[in-house]
């Protein structure tokens, strides 16, 4: 009996780590470019910390999986049932926890400190010119908070690219892109005002796919960083 | 009877006109182009020029343009339909496989099939149609559970409904079908799930197949040495997309799509016959009489599933029969209708995987262009320089129109491991680059020698097919709902209007009460415009 109880366990440790190896292939190519090779996040968060933002159970990975996460980034992925269930094998076999060492209440003053609220929103307060980061410690990895701290041109999104033209006056008039068709743009001005207007009327318009944020790669210690890091990389949903 | 109630029976029979659709025999599909008050066939006519010869609306009066009508449909899935008009009653597809019968001067309707779906439906790029056939009085409609069938064109009742594949195998069907004679000819979807596509040919009255003709030879069959070992079992190759009919020489011309794995050609070495390509079909027995391949050995979900534009022209000092096509890999081609020999090819939009076409319209690869694990910038992007939408081509300017991408992908590649129903693609491109999101434009070309005639530029890149004119116009529309016609001359905006949904339809033109109207379906309705009274 013992035997049997033996072998029963080794042909469900095969059946797992071929779910491993084939969810492993899977995910390098469907997931890994959000994800990271091995789970270890950046644009999008960490799968391999064994923490889910969105729920832990398989039943909650395998419909995040199946039909994306509303309100994120996250796509839904089409393959059947069994192969999602690959993939989670996979995911539930990484182990990578975030590396930062940094403390959530240093990180908070400096928040307040160093202006971070006059464009960007964490809970009640902030402003509007930069991404809202009440929630951003689920949708991005510790290294993509750092990388966006030190070299914010790196990875911009469209909605933050910068419009620019001259009015009737010669005055540069800037803003942040909100849309943008064959004939029209949407921005919002540097006085989170909202605009929009014909193309075809605007003199030297045009849209830089930059970022407008400083870098703070001088400005603060590496502790810092860590500490500032740390505090948005808490900014979760209570 | 006296007179008086003979009279009285008359006037009501005047006054009850019926607008019932009369018989759409196969003589008047034959004539489809010559029919300018109605929309017969998916493309206008067995050439396909997508051209309507109406010119009550042209260039010095659309800016009169107003809607008419407008129908919705209850779906949030994408509407790809183009709407066929038979005397006064329009028939049209909503996602993901109902067919509609409205009223073309109002848009009210008379009848609705709504299928009952299995699930889960597999299907690659969203449960969608676009759009029916008609013979006699009865409507044939592909479904995405891979079925055709037969409706009443007057009340929409089922006549018959026959399983052309599995759906549980990744097989679907969202191409509109075609009329040849006194069949039905429906291609199959399912590129991405590792089917063996084919070509079939139902007849109209039963249901019964006819002919099929398989896209990948099977073992022993001309062309199958372009597969290796199994490989051809799970090679793709589907006919997504209507093709053309050539009565006179009685072949039916129709696009191959992509061989499957995708972006992952490493268990299909070899050319891969007949994926991505033109073939041409005996309409009576389904034999290949000839095939053109654009991409051999395609690593980057290139389908020739491109609608052939047939038309006969001088080249080289003698009447021929050629096929225009520009194809999703970026070149556009001139083939011979009667032998599919190559006699013309070039790029039409930006490309960076080849040097060029050799004599026999070959492409000349260029080094380190196919998909690699860390991926490979090239352009065109995966949905091609173009794609599904159909391009035009109109006799009054002798010009092609087309709606064009501008963009570029990361290809990637990775796993291919074969299971029936799932995706068998090896990896998935990053399609847009939030760096470089490219755009859009609809393009016309001289179409004997590719050159670029104009260019209306759009922001974003398109979904939509273009339609062109007896007013020497083009409407075609836009991802950012804009509805749009343009001078067929020289690509000058004459009017526009914002849909508010994203277009990823055809246009139809057709005339109702003396009247000329145009239709697209954007966001989840149709349109319906004409000159304001």
């Amino acid at each position: 009996m013992r035997t049997l109880v033996l072998l029963l366990w080794a042909t469900l440790l095969g059946a797992q780590s071929k779910d491993v190896a084939a969810g492993e292939k899977t995910f390098r190519s469907h997931c890994a470019p959000c994800h990271g090779l091995r789970g270890e996040g950046g644009r999008g968060p960490n799968l391999a910390s064994g923490r889910f933002y969105h729920g832990s159970s398989d039943a909650d990975l395998l419909k995040n999986i199946s039909e994306g996460i509303p309100g994120t980034e996250m796509p839904g992925l089409f393959y059947m049932e069994d192969r999602i269930r690959q993939i989670i094998a996979y995911i539930r076999s990484l182990h990578v926890s975030e590396q930062n060492t940094g403390d959530v209440m240093r990180g908070a003053a400096l928040f307040q400190s160093k202006g971070c609220t006059a464009c960007h929103r964490a809970g009640a307060q902030g402003g509007r010119l930069g991404p809202d980061l009440s929630q951003i410690g689920t949708m991005r990895s510790v290294e993509h908070l750092r990388q966006s701290l030190i070299d914010p041109g790196a990875d911009v999104q469209p909605r933050y690219w910068v419009v620019s033209f001259q009015d009737a006056d010669g005055h540069e008039i800037q803003g942040f892109l909100m849309n943008e068709d064959t004939y029209t743009v949407q921005f919002m001005d540097l006085r989170e005002q909202l605009h929009s207007f014909e193309k075809a009327a605007l003199r030297n318009y045009k849209v830089e796919k930059i970022s407008k944020m400083p870098s703070y790669r001088d400005s603060l210690t590496n502790e810092q960083v860590n500490d500032l890091v740390q505090y948005l990389s808490s900014l979760r949903p209570h | 009877m006296n007179i008086r109630h003979f009279a009285s029976v008359c006037v009501s029979m005047i006054w009850l006109q019926p607008a019932a659709p009369a018989q759409v025999t196969y003589d008047r599909l034959l004539h489809a182009a010559e029919d300018n008050g109605n929309w017969i066939t998916y493309s206008g006519s067995y050439r396909s020029w997508r051209y309507s010869g109406l010119d009550q609306i042209t260039r010095s009066n659309a800016a009169r343009l107003k809607i008419e009508w407008v129908y919705q449909m209850p779906t949030a899935l994408m509407v790809e339909t183009t709407p066929l008009v038979v005397d006064g009653i329009m028939y049209l597809t909503e996602p993901p496989s109902n067919v509609v019968a409205l009223d073309a001067k109002t848009g009210r309707q008379y009848w609705k099939y709504r299928r009952e779906l299995p699930k889960p439906i597999n299907v690659c790029c969203g449960e969608v149609n676009r759009g029916v056939a008609i013979l006699g009085d009865r409507v044939f409609l592909g479904t995405v559970d891979a079925h055709l069938v037969a409706l009443d064109a007057k009340t929409g009742a089922v006549l018959w409904d026959v399983a052309v594949a599995d759906h549980k195998t990744g097989h679907s069907i969202t191409v509109a079908p075609l009329i040849v004679k006194d069949m039905v000819v429906c291609g199959i979807s399912g590129g991405e799930y590792g089917i063996r596509g084919f070509l079939d040919a139902y007849d109209a009255a039963t249901g019964k197949r006819r002919w099929r003709f398989w896209t990948i030879p099977e073992p022993g069959q001309p062309g199958s040495d372009s597969w290796p070992g199994d490989a051809w079992k799970t090679g793709g190759a589907p006919t997504w997309v209507t093709g053309s009919f050539d009565a006179e020489q009685n072949i039916i011309i129709w696009g191959t799509g992509n061989p499957s794995p995708d972006w992952n050609g490493d268990s299909r070495r070899g050319e891969n016959l007949y994926s991505d390509s033109a073939i041409a079909l005996d309409a009576d027995t389904g034999k290949l009489k000839w095939h053109f391949q654009f991409v051999p050995h395609d690593v980057h979900d290139w389908d020739a599933t491109q609608v052939p534009v047939l038309v006969d022209a001088e080249w080289g000092g003698h009447p021929r029969k050629l096929v225009y096509w520009a194809h999703r890999n970026g070149f556009y081609y001139v083939l011979d209708r009667e032998n599919g020999h190559f006699l013309f090819g070039t790029p039409f939009a930006k490309q960076t995987w080849a040097k060029g076409l050799d004599s026999a319209g070959h492409p000349i690869r260029l080094p380190n262009v196919d998909p690699s694990p860390e991926g490979t910038y090239i352009w065109p992007g995966v949905q091609g320089a173009t794609n599904w939408y159909s391009p035009s081509y109109n006799p009054l300017t002798k010009l092609f129109y087309l709606s064009v991408w501008e963009n570029r992908s990361v290809y990637r590649k990775g796993e291919q491991e074969y299971t029936a129903g799932n995706r068998y693609i090896g990896s998935v491109p990053l399609i847009d680059l939030p760096e470089d999101l490219g755009h859009g434009a609809i393009r016309a070309l001289n179409p004997h020698t590719g050159e670029r005639v104009w260019d209306y530029k759009l922001h974003t890149k398109p979904w939509a097919g273009v339609l062109s004119t007896g007013g020497k116009l083009v409407f075609g529309g836009s991802d950012e709902g804009y509805f749009f016609a343009l001078d067929a001359e020289t690509g000058k905006e004459v009017w526009r209007q914002n849909l508010g949904g994203i277009i990823r339809a055809n246009p139809v033109s057709y005339l109702v009460g003396g009247r000329q109207f145009v239709s697209i379906a954007a966001g989840s309705a149709i349109f319906t415009f004409a000159l304001e009274r």
